[in-house]
């Protein structure tokens, strides 16, 4: 029975790890960018939702404002920073992102001061039995989100015209650019998108793990695990990555001997499958020639 | 010698080279063809940055497909590529020397072999001069002095000549002229300039969709009616 | 050599760390002598990490926790055997330097991002696992913890007291210093500036790419370690929370807007990032206000100042020679 609901709930929160790499993956195609600032975008967005709701606003405002918030954030980033280093290496974009990250963390330690807060959300107080196993809505609002959220970009991806051109985009951005595909438009898509799931998730974070500023923002790294798993590419296998890190982070907490350790899991996961993406690799070529 | 057996390449579906079979024996074999032939994909698997599915290279005696591309390289084989390979940050001489590293000379010995490439590829005033300063030729000199420093064997130059003046590309071609005599090593030379290839190459092979359709002394090469079909129009153009 | 021909943009620098060391010496007191030797030892950390950056283009996000795996097998060596001082730095850095490269061969072989990527996660595995074990403290057993027990490390026998110990990390930074310059004007120098050119490049041309990939990230992860053993005997106790993630990210970030190019661009990185919280606490701010100015501080310099401040500070003295 233990079993099952370390295993339920590991799959909730490595729902969440998917949906947060299936997000980076999505930016990183369509924008050339790794956002390491993802994390710090849900946290800011949940400790100002937290903030409202102990003003007093109705949840549904708070869920609002966390995602507003990561959208308004995203798009900003989007369309300040990154156009300034359109041309450059793909690790000056992703470090430039890492300042992002700093900064909001700043922004948040001295809002905040650091102290236990928790964030309940309505779905908490409900529940669903099954075969005896009580799971809490918010897990399961978590489970189905990410479920749902990524079944619809890959559809996205792959069947709009939209998708098309992100896709276009991320293979060759000057050839799609002389093809006319609207550059500024889709990365703003992209930018927005990303930081409306960042909001999203940081809320079910906040909920389901813990509401804490450094916490959240380094949430990034198991979502980060994810993405490795995935070659930074693939839709399916870092959703499919997520599900498993989460789960085993989990049911690591079953076995006394690693129960400390559990929460470095996202890291053992991602070190085996490089080396398992390395096996039998005769040439090294980092970058395109 | 060497001597090419079985070379095949394939990207996916794309058949790249084709069987190749060739005896490469002269001091300056040209390789030409028509963009897309698969002369740069055949550079490359013999540099080893390709991985062929199947065929051999023995190359004076060597197996080179056995050895990892920085073996190669150790071995004796040179390349330049397309777009010059210079390092601004750091100085001519040391991106000429960079080459002489692994091979474990003595001071001596190393110091011969760079004033040696330095007067024969006309660089001895910019010795120390940090790469970043030279102009484009110069650069490409300097890359050219790296593949001829030392004992090669085996020079492989890929469109050497492209953008520069009718007076550069002569003192490219004394250059490449001088190579055999200079150190004995053999040269495979890729480019368009039909003129530099008939002055420079003793044999021609002739790539055309990943096959070899000539090889032969240049002249009989440029007068094949198969090579003229392939190349209507291209020389005119060059 | 001529004083007088150095370039003033070389000259400058030093003498003003020279006078600042020499300031520290006779004038901090005990709090402050501490924050400025942390300065001289994180400056060794940044100097780590820019090396790696400069010369092989790889950010790694995990070198405060290479420092805190440095510091852990000092502190387990020192009190496990009676081996001088610097023996027990040496194999901090060389444990730190062998498990970074075991973490990082794999990511080495592919693209510059996952790096990055492994030795972010590297980073949060290290706080995970050092929360659990805790820091040697002279206790029995391979983890030499125990609640109870206090054991300080002993300082080197050259640098019993606070301001001797001071020099000492001065002096081991010098070294540190000392040896990334060995390499690069000889032939890893040159090897890794065809490398940072084009792999294939550099594999033309006879260099072990992956054999020097791995060789820099070694030298940077051994300097790492021994900063991180340095740390150890200045504090002679480590703390589990002194090496989080975060730590990580901001001294590699700060060695970029520090600048990467200079040895003045990783003391910069390191007055930011120790001197500049101090102050701002002393003043009575909050030292939470720096993160925020850091972050924008590295969007910038990427942006507009890949060479750090030490960058602009070497122009700015360099145009003052052209008379």
């Amino acid at each position: 029975m233990a079993f099952w609901l370390f295993l339920m709930s590991g799959l909730a929160v490595g729902a969440l790890y998917a949906l947060g790499g299936v997000g980076l993956v999505l930016l990183n195609r369509a924008t050339g960018v790794l956002n390491f600032a993802y994390g710090a975008l849900g946290a800011l967005g949940a400790m100002c939702a937290w903030q409202a709701m102990q003003w007093g606003w109705p949840e549904p405002c708070a869920w609002a404002l966390s995602m507003a918030i990561g959208l308004a954030i995203s798009l900003g980033f989007g369309a300040l920073v990154a156009p300034a280093l359109a041309k450059r290496e793909p690790i000056v974009k992703a470090l430039a992102t890492l300042g992002l990250a700093l900064s909001l963390l700043g922004v948040m330690n001295l809002l905040w001061v650091v102290t236990p807060r928790r964030l309940s959300l309505a779905y908490d107080a409900l529940s669903i039995d099954l075969g005896g196993l009580r799971i809490t809505a918010t897990r399961l609002l978590a489970l189905a989100a990410g479920l749902a959220v990524t079944g619809l970009m890959g559809l996205f991806l792959a069947r709009t015209r939209v998708g098309l051109m992100m896709r276009a985009i991320a293979e060759n951005r000057e050839a799609a650019a002389i093809l006319g595909a609207p550059i500024r438009k889709v990365e703003a898509l992209a930018w927005g998108l990303s930081g409306l799931l960042a909001g999203f998730t940081g809320m079910l974070f906040g909920d389901l793990v813990r509401l804490d500023p450094a916490v959240l923002t380094f949430m990034v790294i198991p979502i980060v695990a994810t993405t490795v798993v995935g070659r930074l590419t693939s839709i399916p296998v870092t959703f499919a990555a997520g599900l498993f890190i989460g789960a085993v982070e989990s049911l690591s907490a079953l076995a006394p001997p690693l129960a400390p350790f559990r929460l470095a899991s996202p890291f053992v996961v991602a070190i085996f499958m490089l080396l398992w993406l390395n096996r039998g690799r005769a040439l090294t070529f980092a970058d395109k020639d | 010698m060497i001597d090419i057996s079985d070379l095949y390449v394939a990207f996916g579906g794309l058949t790249a080279l084709n069987r190749i079979n060739v005896k490469l024996d002269a001091p300056v074999v040209g390789v030409i063809g028509p963009n897309g032939a698969g002369k740069t994909t055949f550079l490359n698997s013999l540099s080893g940055f390709v991985r062929p599915q199947s065929g051999r290279v023995v190359a004076f005696g060597t197996s080179l497909l056995d050895l990892p591309p920085h073996r190669r390289a150790r071995w004796g084989l040179r390349r330049s590529f397309q777009k010059e390979q210079v390092v601004d940050e750091i100085s001519v001489e040391d991106n000429i020397g960079v080459v002489l590293d692994p091979l474990g000379l003595s001071r001596g010995e190393r110091e011969k072999a760079l004033t040696a490439a330095f007067e024969f590829a006309g660089l001895s005033g910019l010795r120390k001069a940090k790469a970043a300063e030279l102009n484009a030729f110069e650069r490409r000199m300097t890359e050219l002095a790296r593949c001829v420093v030392g004992a090669p064997r085996v020079i492989m130059l890929d469109e050497p000549g492209a953008g520069f003046s009718q007076g550069e590309v002569s003192r490219l071609r004394d250059f490449i002229l001088g190579i055999a005599a200079f150190n004995g090593a053999m040269t495979l030379l890729i480019d368009h300039d039909v003129d530099l290839i008939r002055t420079v190459c003793v044999n021609t092979m002739v790539l055309d969709f990943g096959i070899l359709i000539a090889h032969d002394a240049t002249e009989a090469v440029m007068a094949d009616a198969r090579v003229r079909a392939v190349y209507l129009g291209v020389e005119e153009a060059a | 050599m001529s004083f007088t021909r150095w370039p003033r943009q070389q000259w400058a620098p030093a003498l003003a760390v020279g006078l600042a060391a020499l300031a520290t010496i006779f004038l901090a007191n005990g709090l402050w002598m501490k924050v400025l030797t942390s300065v001289a030892i994180f400056t060794l950390t940044a100097m780590s990490v820019a090396l790696l950056y400069r010369r092989l283009g790889q950010i790694s996000l995990g070198h405060v926790a290479l420092m805190g795996l440095g510091g852990w097998v000092a502190l387990r060596f020192s009190h496990g055997f009676s081996l001088p001082f610097e023996l027990n730095l040496l194999a901090g850095g060389v444990v730190a330097g062998l498990v970074g490269v075991a973490l990082a061969y794999p990511a080495l072989r592919m693209r510059g991002l996952y790096l990055s990527l492994v030795t972010l996660m590297a980073a949060g595995g290290f706080s995970i696992v050092v929360n659990n074990t805790q820091f040697p403290n002279g206790a029995d057993g391979f983890l030499g913890f125990a609640v109870r027990a206090t054991a300080y490390m002993p300082r080197p026998v050259l640098a019993q007291s606070d301001a001797a110990y001071f020099i000492y990390c001065l002096v081991v930074t010098g070294l540190g210093f000392l040896l990334v310059h060995l390499h690069e004007a000889g032939k890893p120098g040159r090897a890794w500036a065809l490398i940072r050119r084009s792999e294939a490049t550099a594999m033309a041309a006879g260099v072990n790419v992956t054999l020097y990939k791995v060789w820099g990230f070694a030298l940077s992860g051994f300097l790492a370690g021994a900063a991180g053993a340095l740390l150890a005997g200045s504090l002679q106790l480590l703390d589990a929370h002194s090496f989080p993630p975060a730590d990580s990210v901001m001294i590699c970030a700060l060695t970029i807007v520090g600048g990467a190019w200079n040895w003045f661009g990783a003391l910069i990185a390191a007055l930011l990032f120790r001197l500049a919280p101090a102050l701002l606490n002393d003043w009575g701010l909050n030292g939470n206000a720096a993160y925020i100015f850091f972050g924008l501080a590295l969007i910038h310099a990427l942006a507009t100042a890949p060479r750090g401040v030490a960058g602009k500070l070497e122009e700015a003295l360099a145009a003052g020679n052209r008379k």
